[in-house]
């Protein structure tokens, strides 16, 4: 490793790094300070909170284009030696320039969408408070400050999802009495925040689990450490706990991505802002779950005597089905902010898939390249997307797709943006960001070597098909056909559908161009990501870049990447493109695509068509009400225990617990009045019992 | 002779020169005028903060000395002291900000001012002495411009009464320090805690009851200041009856300051005499602290209240110091408490202070709906309750978490060890029944009278610096431990000098020799398990 500076001691730039969370942090605390009548004063506070946190985040991208590190620790809590410290490697150092400058974009965007809005103070408090924390799991070098961060930017997507909690009707999400298997599917944001709250509390849970399983064998949460010390491992596989423990980190992960089985609530938490759903639920917060485990993925495969291949297969499958479930369930949805949020879902379990693929082939850095570099461009885009579909909502003044139509006339910009975005996430070919980042999942899969890479193969081109489909149907729904009922009515009111102001339209406009600008460079910004991605890996996990660290995956895949020569372990010989690959992305694309360009831009089909034969008719409701998904885990966690509980309650807490407590309560005050009574206020008795103290004293003393 | 240029000469000629010319500037001003309260204040906490910046200064630039235990001079410009000194001027400090507020439109704030400065030397001095005439001098000094000032509202009743009874305490336990102090020159034949020491290990048999008598009169003494059962009584009505902010400088402060000298005095002199001494703290500690939480909860009067939870507190710092023989990071606990609770007592006095000031009473139930009334007040007021009660992550559940520690790894030494630390848990637990209660008062009870009050500026300044600290410290208290464990003597460094001097001495004069006390193990200042366990089975 290139480190430039020494590892401990004092560094101008690990100053940056500690700013990086701090300052965001320093500005929501300012914030209550700030004068509530004063608009102008907070956002200017929190956007350049937002700016210079974002700035020092640029002031390291030098540090991982040459492979070097910033690591500072200070001693924290002595009695369990641990200590407080930053880690900004190159993986962390590409994450936190993603968050820090896609949050900043946001920050300026929200000043105009929540332009008007009373609880302003509250808005960036949380929304500083959420920036802080996620910079703190990115930038941690040890799990238990990255669990700080971790249960701080739960706290704050809570907060933020409840933020109209004044639980107005049009604030809800789902339609309304629109039920399944007893079950309401429609939420206020209170609700949704709650439920939110809950179910990634319980991935939380397995995470804590977790890592202190870890502590207990390894007696330390760094990262450095556990990779630099591995007999805590030797340890833990002796008891068979290593596999264990590590998929119950990924829960944490499961949680917070929003991963099969934790995915209800991602869905519900598009009750809160918009900006709110384009910062924390789809570009940064869902995708610390992706983060962790590229954090210990490597390490994890770097105890190579071990064989992890289990925990590997878990997260690809587990991301595969996240891919394709939430999917098939955007195909069918009415509201243009659960269409992206089902849309994330799915494209964060390409990233878990692909970070999975890495774990299960010869060549590490190939899927992790594609994780990562799937999550870039996913940040991009569905960012911008959510912006744009904020902006519908600020027009058009619903949250239905049917309520849309043909808006593109008015809201040119709007319609440019949120084209080119939606191309990217559709994979349109050669130009977008989505195309190159799907296309190297896809790459990474088929050269995987794993036994079954073919079905994962396969669940990624049909869900890349539907991913098309769902974007050109949100797409033509919006801006495309004849103005709906509801915008007629509108009009007739004498309320036109316009363009949104320049504060918002601008950064949304340079996300969506971001997206086009890498996806022109896609093959240049791939390389340069996976050379990047290798020498971290290498330096910091010794994980070369060829030759096969598990036993029973074959080398010498054919593929065009394959059989290269030994003495290639040079970081630019690797990479390679994938002609079977790019085939099968641009297959997917012109399906998909093609299909609902007919739907629902040319109109050249109807989609009325479902609805007249019985079988198209049952899947349809059976992706409406999300798999019923929702419906069994409201009847499993919630119906059933409450039910529980209120026996419980009744036989024992009310009974038992209740007829002890009165006894102790009044023992205490009674003791409580028997020492009172001691304190006469009268001095003599003081002095007498201060003369009696000292006799009784030393005569202790003296026995 | 001690260096003019060393912390506590330095402190004192600054405070002393500033406290006796706030006299002297008042006389020769005109102007009578609510103005004069307002510069006396500045001044005052100009004056403190400049001593503070000396101390942290001199420690931070490495020339204060490592702590010791004994020194040959009167006063020692060592860690211990300057450890104490921080804790005893932020105390001050928080209570001259306050009384910027507190003392608006009373009488004669001059006075006020000089004897608050005066009471600080005092304070500073005692934890740098090294010599009992000049402890005694620095006590005495510390003591009584606090009588004057728990007097100061002169034609309050209340305030007289706990003045009085604050004297007569005062006056009782310098006459029995006094006592002590003569019988230690008695059979030492001198005043230095170093020879006393040294000699008190060589006593004859015939002399050990006086020594230990000694003892018993020097933990009286200082047990009266500390708050210790059965030397508490004048407490909870001297806290009460004074102005508030005086009773957080008691509480926070001159309360400190028995500690400092106990440990000083106390501790270093029991360790020369081979009894067994520490079971008797410790049943001290513990009636201390039950008493104290017992008696705090069903008080009507928050101050009573706070007054009650500080003989608790005081409780679980005579833990550290029982167990102090044990192991170095009890004591380490006692002082890194003592610290956190000096911030902790006085930000909850002064929020007392802030609502006496806009409320006029100090009832419990004034204190409702509190929470939407005087919402920072409140706040700050809640987090220095939890904190009091050691609730992680806020500062006091560190130093108790050393402390509880402390006594369960000395578990392999002494077998009461562990009873101690379950004794402060459930006490703990006990204690939160009151200060939630306060807490519920204020958020879930609503009074008749909603309305938002104006809250004084300069008392929120303080309340949010403490409340800052509490908090900022309990995630980060690295530096303050690193900073307390600093400050305790190595004492097994210290058994050393004193077995090898009293060889000396005992080989000169030829008397029979007490052995000193086996059962003290090799230190570290990580936690003993290891070494305890080592211990264990030799």
């Amino acid at each position: 490793m290139t480190t430039a500076e020494g590892v401990m001691g004092f560094q101008g730039i690990a100053i940056n790094v500690w700013l990086i969370w701090m300052l965001p942090f320093i500005g929501a605390a300012l914030m209550p300070a700030l004068r509530r009548n004063k608009p102008n004063l907070l956002n200017y506070t929190a956007v350049g909170f937002s700016l210079a946190s974002a700035i020092l985040a640029a002031t390291l991208i030098p540090l991982a284009l040459t492979d070097s590190e910033v690591h500072s620790q200070i001693n924290w809590i002595s009695a369990l030696n641990l200590d407080a410290g930053i880690l900004a490697d190159p993986l962390a150092i590409i994450m936190t320039n993603v968050v820090a400058w896609i949050s900043f974009l946001i920050f300026v965007y929200s000043v105009g969408y929540l332009h008007g809005e009373r609880d302003l103070t509250r808005y960036w408090f949380f929304m500083l408070f959420f920036i802080g924390s996620m910079q703190l799991i990115v930038l941690s070098d040890n799990l238990l400050m990255l669990f700080f961060g971790w249960e701080g930017v739960g706290l704050a997507s809570y907060a933020l999802i409840g933020f109209w909690y004044y639980d107005k009707k049009k604030d809800y999400v789902g339609r309304e009495r629109h039920m399944a298997l007893g079950i309401p599917m429609w939420a206020s944001p209170t609700h949704a925040g709650m439920k939110a709250f809950l179910m990634t509390k319980a991935g939380d849970i397995m995470m804590l689990a977790g890592m202190f399983l870890i502590f207990i064998y390894a007696g330390t949460f760094g990262f450095k450490e556990l990779v630099a010390d591995q007999s805590w491992a030797i340890e833990m596989s002796s008891q068979n706990l290593l596999v264990p423990a590590a998929i119950l980190l990924f829960g944490g992960a499961v949680g917070k991505s929003a991963q099969l089985p934790l995915n209800e609530w991602l869905l519900e938490a598009m009750t809160g802002p918009t900006s709110v759903s384009a910062l924390i639920h789809a570009a940064t917060m869902v995708k610390a779950g992706v983060f962790l485990v590229g954090r210990i993925g490597p390490l994890f495969f770097a105890l190579a005597a071990f064989d992890m291949a289990q925990f590997f297969e878990v997260i690809a499958w587990v991301g595969a089905i996240t891919a394709f479930l939430l999917a098939t369930q955007a195909l069918v949805n009415p509201e243009i902010k659960k269409v992206l949020a089902y849309s994330t879902g799915s494209q964060i379990g390409y990233m878990m898939m692909a970070l999975g693929i890495a774990g299960l082939s010869t060549q590490f850095v190939d899927g992790y390249t594609a994780g990562f570099f799937q999550l870039i461009s996913h940040a991009l885009f569905k960012a911008s997307l959510f912006m744009g579909a904020g902006a519908l909502l600020h027009a058009v003044g619903s949250r239905f797709l049917t309520d849309m139509g043909g808006v593109r006339k008015h809201m040119k910009k709007t319609y440019i943006f949120m084209l080119l975005a939606g191309l990217s996430l559709a994979g349109a070919p050669l130009v977008t960001s989505g195309f190159w980042s799907k296309d190297s999942i896809f790459a990474a899969t088929l050269e995987s070597g794993y036994t079954y890479a073919i079905p994962l193969f396969a669940i990624a081109v049909i869900v890349a098909i539907m991913t098309a489909f769902y974007t050109f149907r949100m797409l033509g729904m919006a801006f495309f056909g004849d103005p709906s009922k509801h915008l007629k009515e509108m009009d007739a009111k004498g309320h036109h559908v316009h363009e949104v102001s320049k504060v918002m339209w601008v950064p949304f406009g340079i996300l969506a161009g971001a997206t086009i600008a890498i996806g022109l460079i896609g093959i240049p910004f791939e390389e340069e990501l996976h050379n990047v991605f290798a020498a971290y890996l290498d330096t910091s996990f010794g994980i070369p870049e060829e030759g096969s660290t598990q036993g029973e995956v074959m080398t010498g895949q054919q593929g065009p990447g394959g059989d290269e020569s030994e003495e290639e372990r040079e970081v630019e010989g690797r990479f390679e493109i994938n002609y079977a690959a790019v085939a099968a992305s641009v297959i997917a694309f012109g399906v998909g695509g093609g299909l609902g360009y007919l739907f629902y831009i040319a109109r050249k089909l109807n989609p009325e068509i479902i609805s007249k034969s019985i079988v198209t008719r049952a899947i349809w409701k059976f992706l409406y009400n999300r798999w019923y998904l929702n419906s069994i885990l409201y009847w499993g966690t919630v119906i059933i225990p409450m039910l529980i509980y209120r026996i419980i309650w009744r036989y024992f807490e009310s009974t038992i617990i209740d007829g002890i407590n009165p006894a102790f309560q009044f023992s205490m005050s009674s003791f409580s009045k028997i020492v009172k009574a001691g304190q006469t206020g009268i001095t003599q008795t003081y002095l007498f019992v201060f003369g009696v103290g000292i006799m009784i004293l030393v005569m202790l003393l003296l026995i | 002779m001690v260096d003019i240029l060393s912390t506590p000469i330095l402190v004192t000629t600054i405070l002393a020169a500033v406290g006796l010319g706030i006299p002297v500037l008042d006389a020769l001003r005109k102007e009578r005028g609510a103005n004069n309260n307002k510069i006396y204040s500045m001044i005052a906490f100009g004056a403190l903060v400049l001593s503070i910046g000396i101390v942290i200064f001199r420690v931070l630039s490495g020339e204060v000395l490592p702590a010791v235990a004994f020194g040959n001079e009167v006063l020692s410009d060592d860690m211990f002291g300057s450890f104490f000194a921080v804790a005893f001027l932020i105390v001050s400090i928080v209570v001259a900000a306050s009384s910027w507020t507190y003392m608006k439109g009373r009488a004669n704030p001059a006075a006020y001012y000089s004897l608050l400065l005066l009471s600080s030397i005092g304070m500073v001095l005692i934890g740098y002495s090294t010599d009992l005439v000049m402890l005694l001098v620095a006590w005495e000094l510390m003591s009584i411009p606090t009588y004057a000032l728990a007097a100061f509202a002169k034609r309050d009743p209340i305030s007289n009464e706990a003045a009085i009874k604050y004297f007569m305490f005062g006056a009782l336990s310098s006459a029995i320090l006094v006592f002590a102090i003569g019988l230690v020159y008695g059979i030492t034949g001198s005043t230095n805690i170093g020879v006393a020491v040294t000699t008190f290990a060589t006593l004859g048999p015939e002399l050990v009851p006086v020594g230990l008598l000694t003892i018993g009169l020097f933990i009286a003494g200082f047990g009266f200041k500390m708050g210790l059962v059965p030397f508490h009584m004048w407490l909870p009505d001297t806290y009460e009856g004074s102005p508030t902010t005086i009773s957080a400088l008691l509480a926070a402060g001159t309360k400190k300051a028995g500690f400092a000298a106990a440990i000083r005095v106390v501790i270093l002199g029991m360790f020369a005499l081979n009894t067994d001494w520490t079971l008797t703290l410790a049943i001290l500690a513990v009636f201390t602290m039950t008493l104290g939480n017992l008696a705090a909860i069903m008080q009507k009067s928050v101050t009573r209240m706070l007054a009650y939870s500080s003989i608790a507190q005081a409780g679980y710092m005579l833990i550290g110091m029982a167990l102090a023989p044990y192991s170095q990071e009890a004591l380490t606990g006692t002082l890194f408490q003592i610290f956190n609770h000096a911030v902790m007592k006085s930000t909850a006095f002064i929020a007392a202070a802030c609502v006496a000031v806009v409320l006029a009473s100090y009832s419990l139930e004034k204190y409702r709906g509190l929470g939407r009334r005087m919402p920072i007040t409140a706040i700050c007021l809640s987090i220095s309750l939890l904190a009091l009660a050691g609730i992680p992550p806020l500062n006091g559940f560190w130093s108790k978490l050393v402390l509880f520690g402390a006594a369960i790894d000395s578990g392999p030494l002494v077998e009461w060890g562990p009873y101690l630390a379950i004794a402060g848990v459930l006490n703990s637990a006990l204690s939160l029944a009151y200060y939630v209660w306060i807490m519920r008062k204020m958020y879930m009870e609503e009074s008749p009278d909603m309305s938002r009050v104006k809250e004084p500026r300069a008392m929120v300044a303080v309340l949010i610096f403490g409340a800052v600290f509490m908090v900022g410290f309990g995630i980060w208290h690295a530096p303050i431990l690193e900073f307390a464990s600093e400050a305790v003597p190595n004492l097994a460094e210290t058994m050393t000098i004193i077995s090898t001097n009293s060889t000396e001495v005992s080989s000169g004069s030829g008397t029979g020799v007490n052995e000193v006390p086996g059962v003290f193990p090799p230190l570290s200042s990580s936690f003993m398990l290891e070494q305890a366990e080592g211990t264990h089975t030799n």
